[in-house]
């Protein structure tokens, strides 16, 4: 937990007719996260040729999420991992799935078109209804054209027999008829178009005869007419939702081919990938990959049962393997599942170098302890680890990073509601006694402190003290990390080497020193120097050692040069000036930020005070609220919502702050962040 | 608060989110390469763009979703209208003109195809935006006008009248000079605008107006000599003015003489380096030359655009940025 998983590298030989089975075992394990052999620096790598898969990985990818994209229109999405059968792999026709991805695709589009030509008939609808209502009376409208409509309105005449072909001929154009009566063998109809189409609407007319005549009832009609309208506007609506139900029908009906479709190409995706690793001689295949230690035996089985144990299997430890950089080595995590979430936060910032200090198991104390010190109110706490509760119940279904978030909460909420107990506070409210001291009583002024806590400026201390501790262990665990990675020069000589920490434990005792002696006296002379000038004296030497030492690699014995070092560069008359500029910069950067970053960690008390001074400005609105000193209904109201509005922004507020500290004072110190994620290529592999 | 970080402190976290959700080169690939318009509009579902797809779902009308998704541009505009005041409003809505110019010249050519080439327009009509931005274009009458002197009375309560009744004798043959005027127009009201600005914000508000407008100029330019055949003394007129980097003399020397990829390779190298191998793949025919020089164009503005996001961020910069970006 507190180091990376260990890692092996392997590199392996099998013949070329066991490469399926070889490759299909490796795919099932899903452990190996591949490197190139040709990374492995050796002549013979070099002369190895290449395997060229039948159809590339990327091709099978774009089909693959063409068929995502289909099974997106019924809202499911397929899953890598447990419905992914390597038994019913088999080899993929890229030209036929797609023939027939593409016939029902030709199905689909051929049901949007209709969808489209109701739109169209829809908006010439629409036209005629906006024009409608802009009408006071239908009647005036059939005997005065009026300068501000655009509708055509006429009454007339044709016979019953030419209704249907009248109708037909109208479809085109916006339109809207109604039939008013029947008379002998002729219909009266009232016929309502756009003026722009007089022309077009006039041939018609004269087409089937038309006979115009008075319709004095017209006045009343126009709620008919949109009656009208409005009936054909639904009809076509409703038959544009079926022919988009019709859409859902159409890729629900083939969802079982889809998604067996999608499984196959999955398989054969992550196949090909597996294989674009494999180099090849003229009658084997190699290929390397690291995986957990753990893993070995299981692997090494497999692997030998499906090449009939006709293959060559090497396993080197990191340490062996002179050329390979730590950081090209793959980082698992090895975290218990509880500690997700702050797992999470460790990967946002970066990746730990291998076999150094995963800060996970770390980070969760620090992060709690921070935000329970800033947050320190139970009742406000409960509240923040139900919601996180509840959310990580009824979101099963979320992504993980939310899944996390949430859990996030949870933790957060119950170290409020720890801190809450031992400070006495639940909603703002002194309801218990506190466990430690009256965090309210301090900061209003009541006292309530304990032993040493006795007003603002000893919780002020506690941070700092706390502070101190957390810079402390991040130096502490830099050595940890510098001696595993063999840094010599760094671990002596760096600000977050043990002449840093020197200095640090120095500065503090010295800073100590000053202010109890109110401010006015610093340590004497000599002890100043043992503390703090020969430390200064003895990073003098480490610019030109940089500059003299070889540039370092990673691994071997004696003293290396730093990563970062220099290449070589020429010795001029100005480089001692470089060296003593270089010393400057290091001795402020090493005063200023030792000392800005102990100083930091007050913002957890200010924090704190901040959020007792806001329950007691509630508690004070909801009593000028209340009646005579008594709370009223209102003075609730105002409880209520004082205390979400402090739950929502000091909990973001501690929250952000807490990570900040984590990762701009803690993770600075020791954290190197140039890590290989570990990704092997699995059936639960999601890219 | 200092006036800049009051103004605009806002606009630009608003804004900032909105470019983040714009849609990234690989998705824009994917649409392209798409089998089919379904599958193309199906990968925007759950994205920023979600409107499209559900628009098209329900009516299987790509136009219908491009309606809807220029209302949704338009109410943001107007959103932001509502933080702010003074120069700032009025230099806005000088920028949202933009959408009523458009939408006007969409009008325009739909009466023209009606009136003059006796199309129907019976489907085109029902994508025509109906929303006023600033003035009503009393769509109807313009559509119903029988001749241009009708749709000048319709246009009657807008300033657009004004700017396209010298050219009206025109509107029986063609609509382009009409539609100069009112890119004239638009580009005049914007400098215009500019000058009541504060110093920093006229200065960037000027720039990025004026690379906009180069780049306006030149693919009016090759489209003028390559495609037209206009002469010089009547295609150089018709060039917007308060260009940044071309002025209209540089403009007429390429018109008369230079290719225009000269002109091009010119600009670039003098101001735009980076860009340089973009042209190296200039000349051969026509349209694979001005395909060429539109690219080069568009990513000039990108650059101009880039720049000022990672420049002062309380600035007008950030507004005008995100129009630039949301046009092309």
């Amino acid at each position: 937990m507190i180091f990376t998983t260990p890692m092996k590298q392997l590199v392996a030989v099998v013949l070329e007719p066991d490469v399926d089975n070889v490759t299909r075992e490796l795919l099932r394990q899903g452990v190996m996260h591949f490197i190139g052999i040709r990374e492995i620096a050796s002549d013979w790598t070099a002369k190895l040729g290449e395997v060229a898969p039948l159809v590339s990985a990327a091709r099978i990818a774009e089909t693959r999420k063409r068929i995502e994209n289909f099974l997106r229109i019924i809202d499911r999405l397929p899953v890598s991992g447990g419905g992914l059968n390597l038994d019913k792999l088999s080899a993929v026709d890229l030209e036929e799935t797609n023939k027939a991805l593409d016939k029902l695709a030709s199905s689909l589009q051929g049901r949007r078109e209709r969808q489209k030509a109701l739109q169209q008939e829809i908006l010439k609808l629409e036209d005629i209804q906006r024009q409608l209502e802009l009408f006071g009376d239908i009647g005036t409208g059939i005997q005065a054209r009026s300068q501000y409509s655009f509708l055509t309105i006429q009454a007339g005449t044709i016979q019953q027999s030419y209704l249907e072909p009248f109708g037909e001929a109208l479809r085109d154009l916006p339109s809207v008829h109604l039939r008013y009566q029947d008379d002998n063998q002729q219909a009266t109809l009232l016929v309502i178009t756009m003026k722009r189409d007089d022309a077009a609407v006039s041939k018609i007319l004269d087409k089937f005869g038309w006979a115009d005549v008075e319709l004095p009832q017209a006045g009343g009609m126009k709620p008919e007419v949109a009656h009208e309208l409005d009936g054909k506007l639904k009809t076509l609506k409703e038959e544009q939702a079926s022919m988009a139900a019709e859409v859902t029908r159409l890729v629900t009906d083939r969802q079982a081919w889809l998604e067996e479709l999608w499984a196959n190409l999955r398989m054969n995706e992550l196949y090909t990938r597996i294989q674009s690793f494999f180099s090849k001689t003229a009658k084997t295949v190699v290929f390397s990959g690291w995986l957990p230690a753990s893993r070995q035996q299981e692997l090494e089985k497999a692997l030998r049962r499906a090449s009939q144990n006709r293959c060559y299997l090497e396993w080197h430890q990191p340490g062996e393997l002179e050329e390979v950089e730590r950081r090209s080595i793959p980082v698992k995590f090895a975290n218990p599942r509880f500690l997700a979430p702050f797992q999470m936060l460790v990967e946002n910032y970066s990746t730990p170098e291998y076999g150094t200090i995963d800060p996970t198991p770390l980070v969760a104390v620090a992060y709690l302890i921070m935000f329970g010190l800033m947050f320190g109110d139970a009742g406000h706490g409960a509240v923040l680890f139900l919601l996180g509760f509840l959310g990580t119940r009824l979101y099963r279904g979320a992504r993980e990073g939310v899944r996390n978030l949430l859990r996030l909460i949870t933790w957060c909420g119950a170290s409020a509601i720890v801190a809450g107990v031992v400070f006495g506070s639940y909603f703002g409210l002194p309801w218990f006694e506190p466990l430690w001291f009256n965090y309210h009583g301090i900061v209003m002024g009541r006292g309530g402190g304990t032993g040493f806590v006795k007003d603002i400026y000893s919780i002020l201390l506690i941070t700092i003290y706390f502070g101190i501790a957390v810079i402390g262990l991040g130096l502490f665990l830099n050595w940890i990390n510098l001696t595993v990675k063999r840094e010599w020069l760094r671990l002596f000589l760096d600000k977050g080497g043990l002449i840093g920490g020197w200095m640090y434990a120095a500065g503090i005792y010295t800073a100590f020193y000053f202010v109890s002696h109110s401010y006015k006296e610093l340590p004497p002379g000599g002890v100043l120097f043992w503390l703090l000038g020969l430390p200064s004296l003895i990073l003098l030497a480490k610019p030109p050692l940089e500059f003299f030492l070889p540039h370092g690699t990673h691994g071997g014995h004696g003293i290396q040069g730093s990563p970062g070092a220099r290449p070589a560069k020429r010795f001029t008359a100005l480089t001692p000036v470089d060296f003593l500029m270089e010393w400057i910069v290091e001795m402020l950067e090493i005063f200023s930020g030792y000392l800005a970053n102990t100083l930091s960690f007050m913002r957890v008390a200010g924090l704190g005070i901040a959020h007792v001074s806001l329950m007691v400005a509630f508690m004070q609105i909801a009593a000028m609220v209340g009646n005579g000193g008594r709370f009223t209904v209102g003075s609730y109201l105002v409880l209520i919502a004082g205390n979400v509005l402090v739950i929502a922004l000091e909990g973001l507020s501690a929250g952000i702050q807490s990570l900040r500290l984590n990762y701009y004072e803690f993770f600075s110190k020791y954290f190197s962040g140039a890590g290989t994620n570990y990704t092997p290529v699995s059936l639960r592999s999601q890219d | 608060m200092p006036r800049p970080v009051k103004r605009y402190a806002f606009i630009h976290a608003k804004l900032r989110t909105r470019l983040s959700k714009m849609l990234s080169s690989d998705l824009l690939e994917q649409m392209i390469r798409a089998h089919s318009l379904q599958e193309a509009v199906q990968l925007l579902r759950g994205g920023a763009f979600d409107i499209i797809e559900s628009v098209y779902s329900r009516t299987g009308d790509l136009k219908m979703a491009e309606l809807e998704l220029l209302k949704r541009e338009i109410r943001l505009y107007t959103e932001v209208e509502s933080y702010l005041d003074d120069e700032l409003l009025r230099f806005l809505r000088a920028l949202t003109a933009r959408y009523e110019i458009e939408n006007l010249k969409n009008l325009l050519r739909l009466w023209f195809d009606r009136n003059v080439r006796g199309r129907s327009i019976q489907e085109a009509a029902g994508y025509l935006l109906r929303e006023k931005i600033h003035f009503d274009l009393n769509i109807e009458a313009v559509l119903e006008a029988r001749d241009i002197e009708t749709v000048l009375e319709a246009l009657a309560s807008t300033p657009y009248a004004q700017v396209i009744a010298p050219h009206a004798a025109s509107a029986g043959e063609t609509l382009f000079p009409l539609e100069v005027a009112l890119d004239h127009f638009y580009y005049r009201m914007l400098v215009e605008e500019t000058e009541n600005l504060e110093p920093r914000d006229r200065r960037i508000a000027r720039r990025l107006i004026g690379v906009e407008i180069d780049l306006q100029n030149i693919g009016w330019l090759v489209r003028f000599k390559d495609f037209y055949k206009l002469p010089l003394d009547e295609a150089l007129p018709l060039m917007i003015p308060f260009g940044h980097n071309l002025d209209q003399q540089t403009l007429g020397e390429a018109y008369g003489g230079q290719s225009i990829t000269a002109v091009v390779a010119g600009l670039i190298k003098k101001r735009y380096a980076a860009l340089a191998p973009l042209l190296s793949g200039a000349g051969g025919e026509q349209t694979s030359r001005l395909v060429l020089i539109e690219r080069v164009l568009s990513e000039i503005m990108m650059l101009e655009v880039r720049h000022i996001l990672t420049g002062y961020p309380f600035a007008i910069g950030i507004v005008l940025a995100y129009f630039i970006l949301k046009k092309n």
